[in-house]
């Protein structure tokens, strides 16, 4: 019979004996699974692991830096003149001198292309910063104010919901009369921002009522502080997302309204406005057609998977199917 | 439940008003009225005359709630540019078909998309959901003047002999097919990835896994437990997509040469033809305003914990 | 009644991850009789939960599968049955309560409907019956106004109803055995005493046996007759509850009776709650020894249970340890300490 301490039944062990009941320390550190130390990292550093580690997420990257490469530094050094006409290489199919074939004009598509990303990229980035920042500010303010405030601004935003997004934009163009970067840029935002400043508002909403906001308060942190360091970098991963989700929409309007002659018009080159050209020979060369739309095609999936990935990358509890 | 219908019917009224306002404000910005700007030179008499006759020289809050007490009687007035025509009578002519192409390319989306998604969730990170998923990313990413002009080439052009299918018009029903598919692809293709997502994020949930612990038959905890909550988000999306396909499906429109609102849309804008403009405007808020009224509603029949809240 | 009921042979349930394997049930054997209880102890991520659904098949089978092991369910092996044969089992002979309420009903339908599907999908009755059936379940798990609760919805109610909603089901096409995961971990402390009053009260009407996994001693205490104490996958100590409180013989059970907080003695009033230091190891990489070893005192003796990983054995008659210093061969204080 040993004299353990339970020998007395539960709870009644004296002190003395307890406390002499020696555990093995750990060693300097604090001690995880297999005891190795703990290494700390940033919400941005794990964002980052996970990210990379999602294959499709990495390849859309990457494809995507390479578009933007192309678009940029290809008119630089393209030997061909994407205004110049020259009817003997009209309609040409691809080929090595001409990897994406000529239009009906000669001119060769594959350095208009690049020019037309450009445009077409530079509007669908522009757009969606303008997006942004009316969303954000809008829904920052409704969130953050709350109470009446709150209220108002959400009614007025529901009744914002009914403006039908391309009849605007075409009105909006009218009134410019015409299409270049700043006008579609412009036309392309004013009905669009109205996701944004939802899901910002909703985002404000929760972290404004987080605990952690809370305790942040309780050991005497004031709002700008509070703001800077916890809301700010918390809809910052909310507001990245974002981007590459408005994106495609705005790439797809600029696409149309330049197709049906009321956004870029030629003789500039957008991928919308090349779209149109090649609408009108997709009879006999219906690569004047495909090219731009696979352009767009390609575009809008980068900015799909990047989104997927960063969504999954920036929030831990999205669970591995 | 009777009250929140009742609640977002009054709701139409002021966004309505908003709308037209907004419209209203905007085509005032744009230079000049029809008559300045029309391809036939009018002398400058008869513009005032004619200016004075539609009312275009008051000021624009008279004009405003002149045109709000129009439009609440359903007179939308007449064409500024066409003579003898009204804006009703364009309205009935062109837009049952933009409507109906509306309707069946979302009836198309929603009818392929749903299952499509439903499949790749139940055989996820196997081949049928790599195939599924890649049609879809497909579908939604290519812009659908590429799909329709592709369907022109291969079904018209191509293979013309074979298939016996129109490309323009809209009079019989074969005539339909090809712009339903065109416009509903990039639609159904989202509904897809979406069910997917939804299906996927429903099935972790522990009701699921207590359906099953009660040993109910794998069919029924799939489309009664699954599905059901499933839907929620897809019904959510539906509303604005609706909208969007009867307010955006001029290109497709064109393409296919459908007499459809969407062209007489932007000869108009150009043109300055503001009644018509307004009209048109007018009409395709409304539309996006009941769908999404449609929407809220159906949501709050299929999630109970919804009704009570607002 | 000499056999069990349900008998589970070296269960071992893997999870197969991108990281590696999860070895999240390794080597699990347990066994209740008709009409008993079983308590299934331990800390978060010891597996308990796993071998329950293990037991029903209801593991999620992409990333987990079951890898080894028996689990006899009157003489029937269940991990050789079709997920068709399994559906059969499932909520008739076996039937499961889970631990959050909230989340494990499904909000969008009413109380009725989960009700009456379970009925419907194990008996032939029909829709009215299986109402009717259904309000005397409400009534039996002491919901007040029952026929008025059935056109409910899940929110509606308090936590502590939506639990006794869950049992009812459970108990609706009358089980042989329930499996209750954590049934009182989600509920406010005074429901607990209820709730857990409710599931011993129905398991002696009914007959049935019973399997409660929870983390709380506490419980134990208060409803079972067997206690299984599971530690990083394997069971370490298995006894009547009266034997295991009594004398405790594995020192990981030792250390969790001992780091309760207790009221009687003042003595044990003052002073700290003994917590164990460390953390149970990684399940993908279990050390090669006893499991238990890093955080034990009484570790590393020549006979080396660090490295050769110790069986289970009974020790006395119905007291399993799987552990080389049990409190009864602790002949000697260790070195160091004063005795």
């Amino acid at each position: 019979m040993s004299s353990t301490p339970q020998e007395h039944g539960v709870g009644l062990a004296p002190l003395r004996q307890r406390k002499e009941r020696r555990y093995p320390t750990p060693p300097d550190g604090v001690q995880t699974d297999a005891g190795a130390p703990i290494r700390a990292s940033s919400l941005w550093r794990d964002a980052w692991y996970r990210y990379v580690r999602n294959r499709a997420a990495v390849i859309a990257g990457v494809a995507f830096l390479l578009l933007l490469a192309y678009c940029l530094i290809w008119p630089l050094v393209s030997p061909y003149d994407p205004y110049a006409v020259d009817f003997s290489q009209a309609s040409e199919s691809p080929s090595l001198a001409h990897p994406f074939g000529t239009d009906q004009f000669g001119r060769d598509l594959f350095t208009r292309t690049a020019l037309g990303g450009r445009v077409s990229i530079g509007i669908g980035f522009a757009a969606t910063f303008v997006i942004l920042s009316i969303g954000v500010t809008y829904g920052a303010i409704a969130g953050f104010l709350g109470g009446f405030v709150d209220n108002g601004l959400m009614r007025v935003l529901d009744a914002l919901y009914g403006l039908p997004y391309l009849p605007f934009a075409i009105i909006v163009l009218a009134i410019f009369g015409g299409g270049n970067f700043w006008t579609m840029v412009v036309a392309l935002s004013i009905a669009s921002w109205f996701t944004t400043a939802r899901i910002v508002r909703g985002q404000v909403i929760t972290l404004k009522e987080n605990d952690y906001v809370r305790a942040a308060h309780a050991v005497g942190a004031r709002w700008p502080r509070v703001l800077l360091r916890h809301l700010l970098p918390n809809t910052l991963g909310v507001l990245v997302i974002a981007v590459f989700l408005e994106l495609p929409g705005v790439i797809l309007g600029e696409a149309f309204l330049s197709f049906i002659g009321l956004g870029i018009s030629p003789p500039d080159a957008s991928w919308g406005s090349m779209a149109q050209d090649g609408y009108r020979a997709y009879r006999t060369a219906p690569h004047i057609i495909i090219v731009p739309s696979i352009a767009i095609a390609y575009l809008i999936l980068c900015a799909n998977f990047i989104a997927d990935g960063l969504r999954d990358a920036l929030d831990p509890r999205t669970r591995e199917t | 439940m009777t009250r929140l219908i009742i609640r977002r019917v009054l709701w139409t009224v002021p966004v309505i008003l908003l709308v037209i306002l907004m419209t209203f404000l905007l085509m005032r910005q744009i230079e000049g009225n029809p008559f300045r700007h029309s391809e036939r030179a009018i002398p400058a008499s008869i513009q005032r005359n004619l200016e004075a006759k539609y009312g275009l020289d008051d000021p624009w809050y008279v004009q405003y709630v002149r045109y709000v007490r129009d439009v609440a009687t359903f007179d939308l007035g007449p064409s500024l540019v066409l003579r003898n025509r009204d804006v009703n009578d364009i309205v009935r002519e062109h837009f049952p078909p933009s409507l109906e192409l509306g309707a069946l390319a979302m009836l198309f989306a929603l009818v392929f998309g749903i299952p499509l998604g439903l499949l790749a969730a139940l055989r996820a990170n196997k081949w049928p959901d790599y195939s599924a998923m890649v049609v879809a990313n497909v579908g939604f990413a290519v812009p659908s003047f590429l799909v329709a002009t592709l369907l022109i080439y291969f079904f018209a052009v191509r293979w013309g002999d074979i298939f016996d299918v129109p490309t323009s018009g809209w009079d019989t029903w074969q005539s339909k097919i090809l712009p339903t598919i065109a416009l509903g692809l990039g639609p159904m293709a989202y509904f897809a990835r979406l069910t997917r997502g939804s299906v996927l994020e429903t099935l972790q949930q522990d009701y699921i896994r207590t359906a099953r612990a009660k040993g109910l038959r794998r069919r029924r905890v799939v489309v009664v437990h699954t599905l059901r909550n499933s839907l929620i988000p897809v019904v959510t999306a539906a509303g604005p997509i609706l909208g969007f396909l009867i307010t955006g499906s001029f290109v497709i429109e064109q393409i296919f040469a459908i007499p459809g609102i969407g062209r007489y849309y932007v000869t108009a804008v150009t043109a300055r033809d503001y009644s018509v403009v307004m009209g048109l405007t007018v009409l395709l808020a409304m539309i996006v305003i009941v769908a999404n009224m449609v929407v809220d509603i159906l949501y709050g029949i299929l999630d109970p914990r919804t009704r009570e809240a607002r | 009644m000499s056999e069990p009921l349900l008998e589970v042979r070296d269960l071992r349930t893997h999870f197969f991850t991108r990281e590696g394997v999860v070895r999240a049930v390794d080597g699990v054997s347990l066994s209740v009789d008709r009409g008993r209880t079983l308590g299934l102890v331990g800390e978060s991520g010891c597996g308990k939960s796993v071998t329950a659904l293990s037991i029903l098949g209801l593991i999620p089978k992409p990333p987990a599968r079951i890898v080894g092991g028996e689990v006899l369910f009157r003489g029937r092996d269940l991990t050789t049955l079709s997920e068709r044969e399994l559906e059969d089992v499932r909520g008739k002979q076996i039937a499961m309560v889970f631990q959050d309420p909230m989340t494990s009903l499904n909000p969008t339908l009413t109380i009725e409907t989960q009700l009456v599907e379970t009925i419907r999908r194990h008996t032939d009755a029909s829709r009215r019956e299986a109402s009717r059936r259904a309000v005397e379940l409400l009534d039996e798990v002491g919901i007040p106004k029952p026929e008025a609760r059935l056109g409910d919805y899940p929110h509606r109610l308090s936590g502590g109803m939506r639990q006794r909603v869950m049992i009812a089901i459970a108990l609706s096409c009358e089980p042989d055995l329930l499996i209750a995961d954590e049934p009182t971990t989600a509920l406010d402390v005074t429901v607990q005493a209820q709730v857990l009053d409710l599931l011993d009260r129905l398991r002696r009407e009914h007959d049935m046996a019973m399997i409660v996994i929870t983390h709380d001693m506490g419980v134990i205490a208060e409803v079972a007759d067997e206690v299984a104490v599971m530690y990083a996958g394997q069971i370490v100590e298995q006894a009547s509850a009266a034997a295991l409180f009594a004398r405790p013989e594995h020192p990981y059970t030792e250390a969790l009776l001992g780091a309760l907080p207790q009221l009687e003695d003042h003595a044990s009033r003052v002073g700290r709650l003994t917590a164990i230091p460390g953390r149970p190891p990684s399940l993908v990489e279990p050390p090669a020894g006893c499991r238990f070893a890093a955080r034990c005192p009484y570790a590393g003796e020549p006979d080396g249970c660090a490295e050769h990983p110790p069986e289970l054995r009974e020790l006395r008659r119905g007291h399993f340890v799987r552990s080389e210093h049990p409190a009864s061969e602790r002949a000697r204080p260790r070195e160091g300490v004063s005795a």
